[in-house]
């Protein structure tokens, strides 16, 4: 076909384009199948109707919340060709920072004898993994509130994808997880957080294509 | 350069709110600009530039909603173009394509002559200019080699052989839209 052609084709019965953003519908939907898996499957925390009166749950909440605004707004930054992706990395470096500081401040002030414990708590084990776990719910929202984005760079796209699946995924797990302690947190939700930003970047290599 | 950054930003905004003539005029102004770009890192293969011309302006068209008026137009443009070159460049590192005239003649060792196959054949050629459509009958079909199918239609074997290839890779294109 002529490159004319083409054009005259592409321009005959052009529509007017809503902007293209992460779809907050999908994003909600994600979020409150994420949640629905975790009561489902894990259960709610036995004193979630007290917890919710106190402050540690927000704060929880809070921080992965921050993280996966800080993941959105990478997200719709990586999806722009040629658009600088630099502050809402330096953003998402700086909630994780922030979280990191709260941890250490805490283990701080505790006798040395208590430290191990607090990071520990009693479900480091299974803490990271569940909320991976749980980014097998919200993670197929998450790549389909993408879609109309177009990443340059697929690996990093695909780790923002990740990095906001895992986000909402373990604000959703905090209605089962009942540890308290800023240390566990900083260090458990993180990982699980940067494991869902690790597959998500590799499936991104891959899959992210156009 | 500031001037011309302003007029096809103009011509985005206008575009993306469905003004049709400027959509042409923004993809007509782009084609230009962009076969330099192309030729300066494809290192003059006439055919693989076209074909990304092509490719990045369906893609300025298909993702053109990911454009943020905040931010320059060029900047966003040139993306999608350097975008499209490593990918094209991907595909042939993975599947290495070889020169039409290596490729033998299967084609013409054997004759279409089943009538339902044949008129199908008809009806998908016949999408085609007349004159890429004689070639490639010629070529594909007829079991005349490039040289003589060139001479048959009065271009050069060089121009056959480009518009031959275009022909069917728009074939394949049109068939793999509709099935």
């Amino acid at each position: 076909m002529k490159t004319d052609d083409l054009i005259e084709a592409l321009a005959l019965g052009l529509e007017p384009a809503r902007p293209a953003r992460p779809s907050p519908l999908w994003l909600s939907l994600a979020l409150l199948v994420a949640a629905a898996g975790v009561l489902a499957v894990l259960g709610p925390r036995s004193d979630l109707s007290e917890a919710v009166t106190g402050a540690n749950f927000w704060l929880k909440a809070a921080y992965t919340v921050a993280l996966s605004a800080a993941a959105l707004w990478w997200l719709d930054r990586l999806g722009r060709p040629g658009a600088s992706a630099r502050r809402p990395a330096l953003a998402l470096a700086a909630v994780v920072a922030l979280a990191a500081m709260a941890g250490a401040v805490e283990l701080l002030r505790l006798p040395a004898e208590l430290r191990l414990d607090d990071v520990l708590g009693w479900s480091w084990r299974e803490c990271s993994l569940n909320i991976l776990g749980a980014t097998l719910a919200s993670g197929p929202f998450v790549w389909l509130s993408a879609r109309r984005l177009a990443p340059t760079r697929p690996a990093l796209a695909g780790a923002a994808l990740g990095t906001l699946s895992g986000g909402l995924a373990a604000t959703a797990y905090g209605l089962h997880c009942p540890e308290a302690t800023a240390a566990f947190v900083a260090v458990w939700y993180t990982l699980g957080v940067a494991a869902a930003a690790a597959v998500g970047a590799a499936v991104g290599r891959v899959a992210l294509r156009w | 350069m500031v001037e011309r950054e302003a007029h096809l930003k103009r011509l985005m905004i206008a575009g993306l709110s469905g003004d049709a003539a400027a959509w042409r005029a923004l993809l007509t102004e782009l084609k230009g600009p962009l076969a330099v770009f192309f030729r300066q890192r494809m290192g003059g293969r006439e055919a693989d530039v076209e074909d990304l011309i092509q490719e990045t302006l369906i893609a300025v068209h298909a993702k053109r909603a990911t454009y943020d008026p905040a931010l320059p137009f060029t900047a966003w443009a040139y993306a999608v173009a350097r975008h499209k070159m490593i990918d094209a460049m991907r595909r042939q590192a993975r599947r290495p394509t070889a020169p039409l005239e290596d490729a033998g003649e299967p084609a013409a060792a054997h004759t279409v002559e089943d009538g339902a196959v044949r008129r199908d054949l008809d009806r998908v050629l016949s999408l085609l200019p007349a004159r890429q459509r004689q070639l490639i009958e010629d070529v594909r079909i007829g079991g005349f080699s490039m040289a003589e199918a060139a001479a048959r239609n009065g271009v050069t074997e060089g121009a056959a052989k480009v518009s031959v290839h275009r022909g069917l890779k728009a074939l394949m294109a049109r068939m793999g839209a509709n099935s």
